[in-house]
């Protein structure tokens, strides 16, 4: 049992990690688009951004993975379902990370972007040097509860078949009439985020070193 | 080259919605001048030094830097010169802040190298040896490592002095660089000024420190209401101010 539950994991981790290789900066660009000036991308991001976050992360992963079939008659083939999963979550979660990054890069003082300027920092290297490197130690606690959210969210992709350790659970506890998987897998998702809050401590106190 | 003004600003005009701020100001600064604007707040002091240091853009009139013109009068306002001559322009002048504006997770000798390493491209060796002798003259050896944070506001504001030098500016600004010091940090900054004063440096001060003005500054110009009411030798305009509105200002500040 422990075996089955274990690769289960292995593919629940592979969903938190994709996801957040993919969205951690996808959400930077989401932020600067839906800041942008110019107003057409501004609105398009916010609506975009409103319905990531207004409809259910589930109905957004079946959409994806049956869209393009009920929409274009196309068929996806087997392994579909990891692309719909990796795009599902990735686009999903890029805009909640967006708000986040944004509330931090609109509490970096003006006079920051001020002194850059006058010291000819180009616009690319006044965020990527100054600004973002503030942002993330401003948000990281913010960021703290989303990376803990999705640890736990990777338990949807059971609705594309994808046998993460939730379906898996799902599957033992089934055949063995029994509550233990799911006790276990609990237990397992417990730990997997007890090492992700270690990690995140880790890295506030490392960026603990100034404080403004 | 000495005839030609660093600093040379022309009938210049800004407005924030329906306030004017800035009313046909013109100054011009030569090399090896001390300039201190003085004036009661909400006079346009600060407004002028935005417009000079290109984070405001002026409605209309003329701003150079020596034989670089950033912004001319077509007539109906002023038009700015492109990215590539703004660059150039922003090379000559240096910009101290009343709040210091250091970048926070940078060290101090960060702060002070980074812009010359990664803006103006010179050698990194170069500019370290600079940044430190540029330190220790501000009497900061020793504290290279450190975050701002770790620091006074007298020492923050000379690292952000030294930020600024490391550019090898033409002249350098100052926007009430002590306003926000105690008395004593207060005087620990002016000395540094009074040190880059004596060794010719051109800078423009803005700064309600009378006193200082009247020492360190070649020119004192007065300004309220967004126009130059007032401008001559330093201590003749102190001492013996020739407009009302100038002498009852200067009196306002004697009696504080």
């Amino acid at each position: 049992m422990m075996e089955i539950l274990l690769s289960g994991l292995l593919l629940t981790a592979q969903i938190f990690v994709t996801t957040l290789i993919g969205a951690l900066p996808l959400g930077v660009v989401v932020a600067l688009c839906r800041m942008s000036k110019f107003k057409p991308l501004a609105l398009l991001t916010r609506f975009y951004i409103s319905v990531m976050r207004g409809t259910p992360l589930m109905l957004q992963l079946m959409a994806l993975m049956f869209g393009p079939y009920y929409l274009f008659g196309l068929q996806m083939g087997q392994d579909w379902k990891y692309f719909a999963c990796a795009i599902g979550f990735i686009v999903n979660y890029a805009a909640y990370f967006a708000e986040i990054y944004r509330s931090g890069i609109q509490s970096i003082p003006p006079g920051q972007y001020e002194a850059a300027a006058v010291l000819g920092y180009s616009r690319a290297q006044t965020f990527m040097k100054i600004v973002l490197p503030q942002v993330i130690k401003r948000i990281l606690p913010a960021m703290g509860n989303e990376v803990i959210t999705l640890v736990k969210d990777t338990s949807l992709a059971f609705v594309l078949g994808i046998m993460e350790m939730f379906s898996q659970a799902k599957a033992l506890a089934a055949s063995q009439v029994s509550m233990v998987p799911y006790l276990i897998a609990g237990a397992i998702y417990w730990v997997f985020n007890l090492v992700v809050e270690m990690v995140l401590t880790r890295i506030e106190k490392k960026l603990n070193y100034y404080h403004d | 080259m000495m005839d030609k003004p660093l600093v040379s600003l022309e009938h210049a005009r800004k407005s924030f919605g329906d306030v004017a701020v800035l009313k046909d100001i013109s100054l011009s600064v030569r090399q090896g001048e001390v300039v201190a604007i003085i004036g009661p707040s909400g006079g346009g002091k600060s407004t002028l030094l935005r417009c000079l240091t290109l984070l405001e853009t002026l409605d209309g009139g003329t701003l150079s830097y020596g034989d670089v013109c950033v912004a001319r009068d077509d007539g109906a306002g002023a038009v700015y010169a492109g990215k590539a001559v703004q660059k150039e322009a922003k090379a000559r002048f240096g910009l101290v802040f009343q709040n210091f504006n250091l970048f926070p997770h940078y060290s101090v000798i960060k702060n002070v190298t980074d812009a010359p390493i990664h803006v103006q491209k010179r050698d990194k060796e170069e500019v370290l040896a600079h940044a430190r002798s540029l330190l220790a003259k501000m009497g900061l050896s020793g504290k290279e490592d450190m975050v701002p944070c770790e620091l006074s506001g007298g020492q923050q504001q000379r690292v952000a002095i030294a930020r600024a030098l490391c550019l090898n500016p033409d002249v350098l600004y100052f926007d009430e660089p002590t306003s926000a010091l105690d008395p004593e940090l207060t005087q620990e900054v002016l000395k540094v000024i009074r040190d880059l004063a004596a060794e010719h440096m051109t800078m423009v001060i803005v700064t309600h420190e009378m006193s200082f003005a009247r020492d360190v500054a070649d020119r004192i110009v007065f300004m309220d209401g967004g126009m130059v009411v007032e401008q001559g030798v330093a201590a003749d305009v102190i001492a013996n101010p020739q407009h009302e509105r100038t002498r009852a200002f200067l009196t306002r500040y004697e009696a504080n």
